[in-house]
């Protein structure tokens, strides 16, 4: 919402100087996705959740997890100069549908091969980041949890310049952005400032495509009881441990490899990520493999996925010589073990194309946690814990 | 599922109507003389945006419902129609682009790319006349 004011006069300017054509009606394009979709766990310890939510599955159903809303807007003023806006209604961290602003960017390519964009825009965090929430677009239910749950935000504030050329091995495109971003997860608030990446696709003819991409930001997790433990500790000789804590903008980054293959009736999907902190948010490597072959409007999948824990970033030194400080020591320890994030899930699922611009998927997966993986609401005796996990939805566009 | 089984059947009783060719057509003025089947589906799943020629591609489809849309899909892109629909809502949805505008019939492709030097299409190779130049066809 803060972008409004300052994007306002871009799209004005916009609108102003496709005048010529606004004449015609075809300058707007309206389309939107839609998803419904019913979870169910064998599990009453914790919610399942899409990393960042609120509340969402136990061993009642909860519809509040995968059902989303998203409706797009384009306008194109003239060959060069075109807008695009699309609001999302999607179980957000406070635990409400309340519809955001997913984008609202405009863009003008200056050429065929060169174009940039300005506003609000999808983060390419991911080798799906754009259309990670248009089921429709996806093979698998939704995309693997274990490596998606990383990285909450979605998208940013902020410019982007993309470049494509036709090489001898393929289409490669290849994209800077900077820019800031913030979201809440589970109810507490964060920010990413100077956000600064790439992303670069190779489409190569025989249906391989290969991404890379990189970004490095500065994050502030806006947690007041972690701030007050960080204060605490900066009052003792363990100073140190405060400042590993410290949660204001701490140097965060984020990398991924990923593959695609998607040829005749198979299609291969995996990619390899990393996310690396200067706080108390643990550094994770997740990957993924998807395989999935086509039988006529069928597509039965199966995925494997990992997320790990690589290092805590906080080196708990308190040594407990008094009361307070063995107090201390288990909230530390405590705080590190409640980011502490590792996950192993072995998915099998179909989808079923079962008419025009209509898909339904199920997907049943057994996810096995080493700690509390990226469920919410955990009550005691959940850590460990093997969970089964059972997902249908019905996926449009429109 | 029974009516487009019995449709298919009907359409092989019917022997060639309803295998008619398919060809792909530019306007008679484009530099193309020939095109590859993976040069036009590129342009018709949103890889690229030119024409061989370098002038950004205007393509045109035909409407959802007509038999000939399949058939250039399946036998140009090796796609059917939901994986096409598919890849177009991964450009959609990622404000990458926006498909190729859909007119109601062979006559008003031919129309479309008569009048338009950067056009491209594809109708009946039965339908092709002078008005337009077919770059690819297929059986």
């Amino acid at each position: 919402m803060k972008l409004s004011p300052r994007l306002l006069p871009l799209l004005i300017a916009g609108a102003l100087s496709g005048t010529a054509q606004a004449d015609d009606a075809s300058m707007f394009s309206l389309s939107g996705f839609a998803t419904l979709g019913l979870v169910k766990t064998d599990n009453d310890n914790a919610h399942y959740v899409i990393a960042g939510q609120a509340r969402g599955a136990t061993k009642d159903a909860s519809g509040e997890v995968d059902s989303k809303l998203g409706v797009q807007l384009g306008a194109k003023f003239n060959p060069m100069f075109s807008a695009t806006l699309q609001l999302l209604s999607k179980q957000n961290g406070d635990g409400n549908f309340t519809p955001g602003i997913e984008w609202a960017f405009v863009k003008a390519q200056f050429m065929p091969s060169l174009a940039a964009r300005v506003g609000r825009m999808g983060a390419p965090f991911f080798a799906v980041s754009d259309f990670r929430d248009v089921g429709f677009a996806n093979t698998t239910l939704r995309p693997p949890q274990d490596v998606y749950g990383q990285v909450a935000v979605s998208h940013f504030d902020g410019a982007d310049l993309t470049w494509q050329s036709g090489t001898s091995l393929g289409a490669l495109t290849a994209q800077l952005f900077a820019g800031k971003s913030s979201d809440t997860f589970d109810r507490t608030d964060l920010d990413l400032k100077k956000l600064l990446g790439f992303n670069a696709t190779l489409e190569m003819d025989n249906g391989l495509s290969l991404r890379i991409g990189h970004v490095v930001g500065k994050l502030t997790v806006k947690s007041a009881s972690l701030n007050g433990l960080v204060t605490t500790l900066r009052t003792t000789p363990f100073a140190s441990v405060g400042d590993q804590l410290d949660p204001n903008d701490r140097k965060a980054s984020f990398s991924g490899l990923g593959l695609t293959w998607d040829q005749g009736d198979w299609v291969l999907n995996t990619e390899y990520t990393q996310r690396r902190t200067n706080t108390y948010v643990p550094d994770t490597d997740g990957w993924y493999v998807t395989a999935g072959r086509r039988f006529g409007s069928w597509t039965p999948y199966a995925t494997v996925s990992q997320v790990r824990t690589v290092a805590s970033n906080v080196n708990n030194t308190i040594q407990p010589l008094t009361a307070g400080l063995t107090q201390l020591k288990a909230v530390v320890d405590g705080t590190v073990a409640s980011q502490h994030l590792a996950q192993k899930t072995l998915a099998v699922g179909a989808r079923w194309d079962f008419a025009r611009n209509f898909a339904l998927k199920a997907q049943l997966e057994r996810m096995r946690l080493n700690g509390d993986g990226n469920f919410a609401q955990i009550r005691p005796g959940f850590t460990n814990s093997t969970v089964n996990v059972l997902s249908v939805s019905v996926d449009t566009v429109f | 599922m029974n009516f487009k089984k019995l449709i298919f059947v009907l359409a092989l009783f019917a022997g060639g109507a309803a295998q008619a060719q398919v060809a792909v057509i530019v306007n008679p003025k484009s530099a193309a003389a020939a095109m590859t089947a993976e040069q036009v589906a590129s342009i018709f799943l949103g890889k690229t945006a030119t024409l061989p020629s370098g002038a950004t591609a205007v393509a045109v489809d035909q409407s959802e419902s007509a038999a000939i849309r399949d058939q250039f899909y399946t036998k140009v892109t090796g796609k059917q129609a939901a994986q096409v629909k598919a890849a177009w809502s991964r450009l959609v949805f990622s404000g990458k682009g926006t498909p190729p505008k859909e007119l109601a019939s062979s006559t008003e492709v031919k129309k479309f790319v008569a009048g338009n030097p950067d056009a491209i299409g594809y109708i009946e190779k039965s339908a092709v006349d002078g008005s337009v130049k077919a770059v690819l066809t297929v059986d």
